[in-house]
């Protein structure tokens, strides 16, 4: 079978930040092998913030919202004056969510790669 | 101009005055000498008092007065006090001929001749005064309820102006009576709840019930208190638009309190849950990529989810609270068949009870399992010789206390050609353990077996289950 999102993301410069290692790989490697480069998985909200100083290109991004105990709101904030879209791949349910990000595409984990593939596009 | 005396279709002053205490039955209008004895009694007297003008007229009035009112004492007093201030009233008990009581209000004058005695108009009240005794009595009983019972009470107009706040409101919110009357009471609510606490009264009146939830401030505090607010109109039914009102406030505080709690610990759950699927998910790619065959997947994966499994258990059964490390060893080595060191003379475990933050012990339960797992395939827990000794130390004065943790096996005959076995143990060591928990790892395959050193930051803070 082939995977319709294949190669979706051509050339696309991605922005991961997770602080679950493995749940980051995971969401790297299914970003790389449909063509995305990938810039962190930054596991912190300083070393994301950091990133996106490091980065003149960044296409988009995808946060986790609760990085040991932080919320990622600032990054959330840099992201939007800088205008690169983002999805939340989260645990939480939209109550948990502040209204002023409750209109942000949100995947609930597990992640389906093809669906976070679909709303990078 | 006519002589109205002579006009008999005009009644004189007289005639009049006769005619009007005639009709008036509903007033008994009678006169008395100055002693009190009956000179004239009108057709209201006979219907109210139950005496016939012959029957009375002649006699002392004074048998109306009960002797419990004082009877003729009360009476003469009363004639007393007529002539002193021109007029007596008073509202008391009066009796009838057959001994009934009826509550009425009185009137005795003078007639402009003093020596004529006196005139005295009476009205019965009874059933005035009985609704009124009623309402004294409703109003005591809900005065007694309102200042006793630990809800702020409050009476309101509909649009919820004030009327009467309780004591109890008073006390609560140092706001006094006059304070509270009108809108002043709003003076108490959160600033951010008097707009939603005003406009349900609009609702209130299509509801025909007033309901809000808002925050109220106690008396010399700025902590807000959560209160439940509930109104009903005096009168039910929809003639009596401006109505009363009588309400309640309930101290929800608490409540309030446990459901925001509530509703954080929900979002935690939710998170660790999605956030455990998510690795059980990375678990099972990786395990695939590496199996060669459905029965090595089965195997290894089985193995990655008992250790999962295993820290779960610890981490429900501590919350929050820190993961000994000495028990995430132990339990990893048990798993393996290596209990303790009694039981295993293969496996020496040196190091004092060093504290994890509950987030790190996930990730470190899983590099240890897979130091396990590759000991009883390659390693010291697989041959004959072999020897495994895990130990840790902990410099604690550090600001940052870190536990460096040794696993050292010994006596492992290498596989031949220096083949070194670099899969998801590895990985989890020399990558997941720096990126996840600030960790610094050595990972080294010496000629006599395994050595892997982990420096991981520990916690200061103390177990609460001690």
């Amino acid at each position: 079978m082939v995977d319709p999102t294949a190669e979706a993301l051509n050339g696309r410069c991605l922005l991961i930040v997770e602080d679950e290692y493995l749940i980051a790989t995971d969401l790297a490697r299914a970003l790389e092998e449909r063509g995305a480069r990938v810039i962190g998985p930054a596991g912190s909200i300083e070393g994301a913030l950091s990133m996106l100083g490091a980065h003149q290109q960044i296409d988009g991004a995808v946060l986790d919202i609760n990085l040991r105990g932080e919320r990622i709101y600032p990054v959330a904030d840099a992201l939007r004056a800088r205008g690169v879209p983002f999805v939340f791949v989260t645990g939480y349910d939209a109550w948990g969510i502040p209204d002023a990000y409750a209109s942000v595409p949100r995947l609930e984990k597990p992640v389906s790669a093809p669906a976070l593939v679909r709303l990078l596009r | 101009m006519q002589d109205r005396s002579s006009d008999s279709l005009v009644p004189t002053d007289q005639e009049l005055l006769r005619l009007i205490v005639e009709s008036a039955i509903d007033f008994a209008i009678f006169t008395m000498d100055p002693n009190g004895i009956t000179t004239s009694w009108n057709p209201g007297a006979q219907r109210l008092l139950g005496y016939r003008n012959g029957e009375i007229i002649g006699s002392s009035v004074d048998v109306i007065f009960p002797p419990e009112e004082g009877g003729s004492a009360a009476a003469a007093e009363e004639r007393r006090t007529a002539l002193a201030q021109g007029r007596a009233e008073d509202e008391r008990w009066q009796m009838r001929k057959d001994g009934a009581r009826f509550w009425a209000s009185g009137l005795l004058m003078p007639l402009a001749d003093q020596n004529a005695g006196f005139v005295k108009i009476l009205r019965d009240r009874t059933s005035q005064h009985r609704a009124e005794e009623q309402l004294r009595e409703s109003e005591e009983r809900f005065r007694v309820l309102a200042t006793n019972i630990p809800q702020l009470v409050f009476r309101t107009k509909p649009n919820g102006e004030r009327t009467w706040p309780s004591p109890q409101w008073s006390s609560f919110t140092g706001l006094d009576f006059a304070a509270s009357l009108d809108l002043g009471w709003l003076e108490a609510i959160h600033p951010d709840d008097r707009d939603a606490t005003q406009a349900a009264w609009q609702d209130a009146q299509r509801n025909g019930e007033y309901y809000v939830e808002h925050r109220v401030r106690p008396a010399g505090s700025d902590e807000y208190l959560w209160h439940q607010t509930r109104a009903l109109p005096l009168t039910h039914g929809a003639k009596s638009g401006d109505a009363d009102w009588v309400g309640t406030m309930t101290d929800i505080h608490e409540l309030k309190t446990l459901e925001a709690r509530q509703q954080v610990l929900l979002a935690e759950v939710q998170h660790r849950t999605r956030n455990l699927l998510a690795i059980v998910q990375s678990i099972a790619r990786q395990t695939i990529k590496s199996s060669r065959s459905v029965d090595e997947f089965a195997e290894e994966y089985e193995s990655r989810l008992g250790a999962l499994s295993r820290i779960q258990s610890l981490l429900a059964r501590t919350d929050s609270d820190p993961i000994d490390l000495r028990e995430l060893v132990a339990g990893e080595l048990e798993a393996h068949g290596h209990a303790s060191p009694q039981a295993s003379s293969k496996v020496k475990i040196e190091g004092s009870s060093v504290l994890l933050p509950s987030s790190s012990a996930q990730l470190l339960a899983l590099a240890i399992h897979e130091l396990a797992t590759n000991a009883v395939k390659y390693g010291a827990l697989g041959q004959r010789s072999g020897q495994l000794v895990v130990r840790w130390g902990v410099d604690k004065d550090s600001a940052k206390p870190m536990a460096a943790v040794e696993w050292r096996e010994t006596g492992v005959a290498m596989p031949e050609g220096g083949r070194k076995r670099r899969g998801y143990g590895s990985e989890l060591i020399e990558r997941a353990l720096p990126f996840q928990l600030g960790a610094k790892t050595k990972l080294e395959f010496r000629p006599d077996g395994l050595c892997c050193e982990i420096l991981v930051p520990v916690t200061s803070k103390e177990r609460r289950d001690g």
